[in-house]
């Protein structure tokens, strides 16, 4: 049996020097592979306090382990860098990993052995970076710039040949907007928090992988029968037929509960975003790569002002909140608006309707004036709604205080970004859902005490509401944790309810270092499919470690660890992951009061109530309570010994 | 390997391409079959991408597929019904059909 040699690529834009290296068995087996070795790896190359929009910021490019072979779904590759987003009102930037699929990316960099791709450096003008096999090149991309996304990754596929994988940031990026994303393949988005924007800085419109590689696991007949019985078994799930006629637009049952921004009557939600408008709108389903349960859409508008517009991703769930936040009636208009973000200008689209609801609120009771506004007047339209779009894509006027985020506007106008009305905001940050509709389920909690604010693969079964306790017990104890620790998480107590949301937060991290590090698609947990031990089966045979579901739990603690230390020296620390304030504000709504409530719904949380579950959450980390940062034992015991003197100093 | 010129093929492989996601657990399945090792560029399938509406379409390249010997991987590992595979001893060659939006 031979363990696939993995290799970490460092490519200088600068210079344009190129170097390959082979990774140590002894890094691949502490920290697992993928993004685990991806985190060490730039624990060294990253230098602390740089800006992230400087060419000394690194974009590290990590394939997961089981990327590109035949598992039931393995297609991500997750991105670690330095954020763009302003997380503190000092300044701060946190270190964070950001995931995608794809048919084409993930496979094409295993094929390039590009297991690790560490981008440094500054291009000198506008470029691309192609990569084919061991030949890797700055490529002139002045006609690309200022051209959208669809319209050059188009232009690339045609010219690079139809397997080249893609990362394409829009026009945002390039005029380094900190909300700009990228977009994967045509049908994934990579990167909230501005990795766009980092590309932008590089001078990197974008990067095309080929490879003609094979991809190799250390035993083959393991694996192959591994994989295959998991596929067999997720064959047998009851909603799979409905999930893949659906895909992301499935769950509209559901969203409308959890996700209700309380404008509106339910009913009325139901009439303009529902299933209807979703079942006319979808044409089909895509799968990302190994993926039997694809999901990624693809979608056509009919009728209306946008008759004929096509997309890909999912425009569904991000139109009916931000289309309810903004009062605008036609979700073809709201539809228009994510099309428009992620085939041209590569712009958030969260964070940037957001923040629109937010300043046109605030000018229209006075707390925004026409003169902080530079001239603009602002009212509840979709025509001034598209106006500051256009004007924070392309960083101009007002637009160009829009364009740095929410602290900036705390910063110019006093306009705290803890005063908005729906979902909360950590770190700078908006987050997708709300815990008032959505109750106080691990997920919410994950959104501020991991260092970005995003999911980002972190889903599990406490995802679905009313899910039985046996059902969430299950998952985790087929982790392997000890029986001591589930009982830990499952006693339970006066202010998080039947189960310990804070103890139970630090696994479903964990468990997401590993599902990151191996490129398991969240789905597939998050739905019960696939559960620690099966994950274990397929990295053993494939890497060649062997390994069980417990050990990969621990090596994804390794790898949370070793991510908080790198932003505990950017000076992250308790403070920072503080619980949004507007989740203890009651919603008013036309369906009464809602208010944030446990995961079964038995009680109101209040403050002390989450100041106990973050207590609980750092304790069983081992952190110190006051700082919310590693100690020096835990550290120690994780063989971290390394990095006590900065994560503790 | 068999020579499919002459041999007795056991089935046929059908292509029902508007059923492709685009997944390329086909490729993926092929390739390890023939060869121990995951690379589409090894396997007997060509994904084609068309640009336009970004749908993909599987090829079964006619020369050099053996139908794995009668349990064909790439039908296995295809979960959408795009490739299906028909047993039927004594066919002389394989038939890929191409049963599209348009039929054939």
């Amino acid at each position: 049996m031979k363990r696939p040699t993995t290799w970490i690529v460092r490519v200088d834009l600068s210079t344009g020097v190129v170097e390959r290296t082979p990774v140590e068995d002894a890094l691949n087996r502490t920290y697992l592979g993928g993004c685990g070795v991806g985190w060490r790896l730039m624990a060294d190359a990253l230098a602390p306090g740089i800006d992230p929009l400087s060419p000394e910021n690194v974009i590290c490019i990590n394939p997961g382990v089981l990327v590109g072979t035949l598992t039931p779904g393995t297609p991500k590759t997750t991105v670690i860098t330095k954020f763009a987003t302003i997380a503190s009102d000092d300044g701060k930037h946190f270190i964070g990993a950001c995931t995608t699929g794809g048919r084409y990316l993930g496979i094409a960099l295993k094929r390039a052995g590009c297991h690790h791709l560490l981008i440094t450096g500054k291009a000198p003008r506008p470029s691309y970076l192609r990569i084919c096999d061991q030949s890797i090149e700055l490529v002139d991309a002045s006609d690309y710039w200022g051209r959208g996304i669809e319209d050059v990754t188009i232009d690339l596929v045609e010219r690079e040949g139809p397997e080249s994988g893609t990362i394409v940031i829009g026009t945002s990026g390039e005029n380094l907007v900190r909300q700009a994303l990228t977009i994967v393949d045509r049908t994934n988005s990579l990167g909230r928090g501005g990795l766009g924007a980092i590309m932008g800085a590089k001078n990197l419109k974008a990067i095309v992988v080929n490879g003609t590689g094979d991809v190799e696991v250390a035993d083959s007949e393991a694996f192959i029968r591994a994989s295959e019985a998991m596929r067999d078994a997720v064959m047998q799930w009851p909603r799979r037929e409905h999930w893949i006629d659906l895909g992301l637009a499935a769950g509209w049952d559901t969203f409308k509960h959890t996700q209700y921004p309380g404008i509106w009557p339910k009913e009325r939600w139901d009439e303009l975003y529902g299933e209807k408008t979703r079942m006319e709108t979808v044409e089909d389903v895509i799968g990302c790569n190994s993926c039997i349960l694809g999901c990624r859409l693809r979608w056509q508008t009919k009728g209306g002002e946008f008759d004929g517009e096509v997309g890909f991703g999912s425009p569904f769930s991000k139109s009916a909140t931000s289309g309810m936040l903004l009062g605008i009636e036609d979700f073809r208009k709201m539809i228009h608006f994510v099309a428009d973000a992620n085939s041209r200008t590569g712009i958030d689209f969260y964070t940037t309707t957001r923040m629109i609801d937010f300043v046109t609120k605030m000018y229209e009771i006075g707390r925004l004036t026409k003169e902080q506004t530079g001239g603009l007047e602002l009212s509840r339209t979709y025509e001034t709604y598209q106006k500051l779009y256009e004007l924070t894509v392309n960083r101009e006027g007002f637009g160009a205080v829009l364009a740095d985020g929410w602290m900036r506007l705390k910063r110019d106008f006093g306009l705290d970004p803890q005063e908005y009305w729906y979902a909360g905001i950590c770190k700078g940050v908006d987050f997708i859902y709300d815990a008032r509709p959505s109750s106080l389920h691990p997920l919410m909690m994950t959104f501020t005490t991991r260092p970005r604010p995003h999911h980002g693969g972190s889903h599990t079964r406490t995802n679905s509401r009313n899910k039985t306790i046996e059902e969430i017990r299950e998952q985790v104890e087929r982790w392997g944790l000890l029986k001591e620790t589930i009982d830990r998480i499952f006693t339970e107590s006066d202010y998080s309810g039947k189960f310990n949301v804070g103890r139970y937060t630090r696994y479903m991290e964990d468990m997401m270092r590993v599902k990151n590090a191996v490129g398991l698609c969240t789905i597939y947990t998050y739905q019960g499919l696939l559960f620690g031990d099966d994950i274990a089966r397929l990295y053993t045979a494939a890497s060649g470690h062997e390994m069980t579901a417990l050990g990969m739990a621990q090596a994804g603690e390794r790898i949370s660890n070793l991510a908080k230390v790198l932003n505990v020296r950017e000076g992250f620390s308790r403070v920072d992951d503080a619980i949004p304030e507007v989740w203890f504000r009651p919603m008013e709504s036309p369906e009464g009061r809602i208010e944030m409530e446990d995961y079964y719904h038995t009680k109101v949380l209040t403050k002390q109530d989450t100041d106990r579950i973050l207590d609980d959450y750092y304790e069983e980390r081992g952190w110190d309570l006051q700082t919310g940062q590693p100690t020096a034992s835990r550290l120690e015991g994780l063989g971290l010994k390394e990095f006590v003197a900065e994560a503790t100093s | 390997m068999r020579n499919i010129e002459t041999a007795e093929l056991p089935g046929t492989l059908f292509v029902q391409a508007q059923n492709c996601r685009g997944c390329r657990s086909c490729q993926l399945a092929c390739s390890f079959a023939k060869h121990g090792v995951f690379n589409p560029g090894k396997s007997m399938i060509v994904l084609e991408r068309n640009l336009a509406d970004d749908r993909t379409a599987p090829m079964i390249k006619p020369i050099g597929c053996d139908l794995c010997g009668g349990d064909p991987a790439c039908a296995k590992a295809c979960k959408y019904g795009a490739i299906l595979y028909e047993a039927g001893p004594g066919r002389q060659k394989i038939v890929v059909r191409l049963l599209g939006k348009e039929g054939s």
